[in-house]
């Protein structure tokens, strides 16, 4: 892989760029069954997580990550900050630079954000996350998660259900699982599922076109309420009409597929509790390859260089 | 103070070559001298090329290869700049209009030209007429501090100052109660309402149109629609009123067909397109180019065409610059913060020319129609009622000139336009004395 500062879109890839992150990501996760779960990868490296939005598994994830490579790990609290009284990103960012650090991890709810920050600064940055746009590291998680599970990525079906419009998700797991051969189609609300033409993956319209499909993995969007202004769709329709009901959940037993969510899960919304105990339910998974996926993904990237975004 | 000659200069609406005698700027002529229809004023004498006689000594300009025609009127422009004086925002406007061969433009009330009361108007007036190279007309608010609320002194803008035009800038007024009642009221002191049709409810936190681009991106979509429906709103009000309504930043093929269909059962109407409109698509903004965040935003292929199509059959009266400078930090910032808006006065003749009438999409004719005769007579309606001539002085063109536009050669005191970096063709020669 050639020397990258950044980490912000899946598409500024290469094939072979994603293959490598993918199969050190196998490496990483081997770590995890050791008595010492740390190598020195990273060792006087700093590390910053700066987060606008809040996050739970992302940040908790990157930071075990960076502390799994030896990495020194800083937290930049928001609500404590300058952030609040109204400063730039620039003016943040210059700030933070002046702290001399390696590696930036920054989620923002306006999309394109880490570019900006990428442009305007030496050290390396993993997107966690920008508005609707992008959340590669999830999207190597994901495809890692399919990858443990199947053996293989090309010819698999996924189809990914609910918030399509609002989902970085959507978008960044899409294109990882078509550009690693899967086929992969969305479903959901009229409302939150722009045209097949605008994003290139076909649209199915109800659980039984779905259920005839017979996708190998059905992936769950969470529900973004925090992210809606005005509703999308009435919310009491949601669980009967788009979610995993526990008669659903019989159908997609019997027909062996398996269940992703990104997280956090709205119980009730788009899973029914029983779907969390589904044994083909990778949602757990999914959590602990997070963490092999960011090892892979800081290890691949090298502060300074130019950047590829 | 002598006469001016100019020879052998190409008449850009008709082709054929021609010469002139203008006199001194000093000298106020009472005489207007038509060409083509095109009343234009202090020219003592316009014949055939080669026809006139020139007195030895006398000051000529050889305009061989050159192209003679009205200069341009903008009926749409911002030139606040934050941060920047009042003072500077209009020397630089005034400049950068000249360099774009625009003469005169309407200026849009913004935060700090809030034209909403005699004092700014005057004030503004004051310092436009001593530092701006062009002539700066500003547009009076249709609503107090912009707010959609409440309504303006109108009365007190027209007839102690001499305001034309109502324009909130670019927002739809919030109460349209509000909009409604100056309508009646201010349609009958014959004031031009300039609006720019929206559903802002439906626009809300939007950026880009509905489109790959919006999903690839992540920026939420704006509907054309919202921009469909304020145009039938707004063509309802100003036929239940009677008022003039000028439809402000057309960008959608639907919006053309309802204002054709308007002015086909006779509606005041009349509309403008911003030249970005016409020549860019959404595809433009690529990743994340801030140059192109414009509002409305920009659209597919398919509607710069009609509004093109809009334009040569009449539907669309006026092209517009649109401009609206931004710092350049400003711009720097993401997408969703960076504020909306490119400059346009700077390159604005060139820019029409090179992309436009060069490539055959637009003839003299429809370019001198679309930006010198519509826009100004929007702007200053009474002056052709009572038989003034228009005030447009003249320019030449030279089509040979190409320059690469350069931060150097921008004088705006901004840098968000589309054709930084760009080979534009056309140079611009205004005043002629």
């Amino acid at each position: 892989m050639k020397p990258r500062k950044d980490l912000i879109t899946i598409e500024s890839l290469s094939d072979e760029d994603i293959h490598t992150i993918l199969d050190s990501a196998v490496a990483m996760k081997e770590i995890f069954t050791k008595s010492v779960k740390k190598v020195p990868a990273l060792k006087g490296k700093s590390v910053l997580t700066l987060f606008y939005e809040p996050s739970t598994r992302t940040r908790s994830s990157f930071e075990v990550a960076a502390h799994r490579l030896s990495a020194d790990v800083t937290t930049f609290t928001l609500s404590t900050s300058s952030v609040v009284k109204g400063e730039s990103v620039h003016d943040t960012i210059d700030t933070l630079m002046s702290m001399k650090m390696d590696y930036i991890i920054v989620r923002h709810k306006n999309s394109g954000i880490p570019a900006v920050i990428a442009r305007h600064c030496n050290a390396s940055v993993i997107n966690a996350g920008d508005g609707a746009h992008a959340h590669p590291s999830q999207a190597f998680l994901d495809a890692f998660t399919i990858r443990e599970k199947y053996g293989e990525i090309a010819g698999r079906r996924v189809v990914i259900v609910g918030d399509i419009l609002h989902s970085r998700v959507a978008r960044s797991t899409s294109l990882i699982l078509r550009r690693l051969g899967a086929q992969v189609a969305f479903m959901g609300p009229g409302s939150l599922v722009p045209p097949g033409e605008h994003t290139g993956v076909a649209r199915l319209h109800t659980w039984e076109e779905v259920f005839t499909w017979a996708p190998d993995v059905i992936y769950l969007l969470r529900v973004q309420n925090e992210r809606i202004e005005s509703p999308f769709f009435p919310a009491a329709d949601y669980h009967q009409t788009f979610g995993v009901t526990e008669e659903r959940l019989r159908r997609i037993e019997a027909q062996g597929m398996s269940i992703m969510h990104p997280g956090p899960v709205n119980r009730g919304v788009e899973l029914c509790d029983a779907a969390m105990e589904y044994e083909h339910c990778l949602v757990c998974n999914q959590v602990e390859n997070g963490i092999a996926a960011r090892m892979s993904i800081l290890y691949h990237l090298t502060p300074g260089t130019l950047s590829h975004d | 103070m002598t006469d001016t000659y100019i020879t052998h200069a190409t008449w850009a609406p008709g082709g054929h070559q021609i010469d002139l005698c203008l006199a001194p700027a000093a000298e106020s002529l009472d005489t207007i001298v038509l060409i083509e229809g095109i009343p234009l004023p202090n020219i003592k004498k316009a014949c055939p090329s080669g026809a006139m006689e020139i007195p030895e000594h006398a000051h000529v300009i050889d305009a061989s290869g050159k192209l003679l025609m009205p200069a341009l009127y903008d009926l749409h422009t911002h030139i606040e700049m934050p941060g920047r004086s009042k003072r500077e925002c209009i020397i630089r406007a005034g400049e950068a209009a000249i360099r774009g061969g625009v003469w005169g433009m309407l200026v849009l009330p913004s935060p700090a030209f809030r034209f909403d009361n005699g004092a700014s108007l005057d004030s503004f007036r004051e310092t436009a007429s001593v530092r701006s190279a062009a002539e700066m007309t500003p547009a009076g608010c249709i609503s107090l501090g912009m707010q959609g609320l409440e309504q303006a002194p109108y009365n007190t803008l027209a007839a102690t100052r001499g305001v034309h035009v109502l324009s909130d800038g670019d927002d739809f007024p919030a109460d349209i109660l509000m909009l409604y009642r100056a309508m009646q009221y201010a349609g009958e002191l014959e004031l031009v309402f300039a609006v720019r049709a929206d559903v802002p409810a439906l626009t809300k936190h939007t950026y880009v149109h509905p489109s790959a681009t919006a999903y690839k991106l992540g920026l939420h979509p704006c509907p054309p629609c919202a921009e469909e429906i304020g145009t039938e709103t707004l063509i309802r009000l100003a036929e239940a009123t009677g008022a003039h309504l000028h439809l402000q930043l057309v960008s959608t093929a639907e919006s053309v067909r309802i204002i054709r269909h308007a002015k086909e059962r006779g509606v005041k109407v009349t509309a403008e397109v911003a030249l970005q409109h016409l020549l860019f698509t959404h595809e433009k903004i690529g990743d994340y180019n801030t140059v192109f965040k414009t509002v409305p935003p920009l659209r597919d292929k398919a509607d710069c065409e009609a509004l093109l199509e809009g334009v040569k059959d009449g539907t669309i009266d006026c092209i517009v610059s649109a401009h609206t400078p931004c710092t350049p930090f400003s711009k720097k910032q993401d997408f969703i913060t960076a504020p909306v808006g490119m400059t346009g006065l700077d390159t604005f003749l060139p820019a029409l020319y090179t992309h436009l009438v060069e490539p055959g999409l637009l003839t003299w004719w429809d370019l001198v129609r679309a930006c010198c005769l519509n826009p100004e007579g929007i702007a200053c309606p009474r002056d052709q009622e009572e038989g003034v001539p228009s005030t447009a002085p003249l320019l030449l063109f030279d089509p040979q000139v190409s320059h690469v536009v350069t931060e150097e050669s921008l004088v705006c005191g901004a840098l968000n336009t589309p054709f930084l970096g760009q080979e534009l063709h056309g140079a611009v020669t205004l005043p002629l004395r």
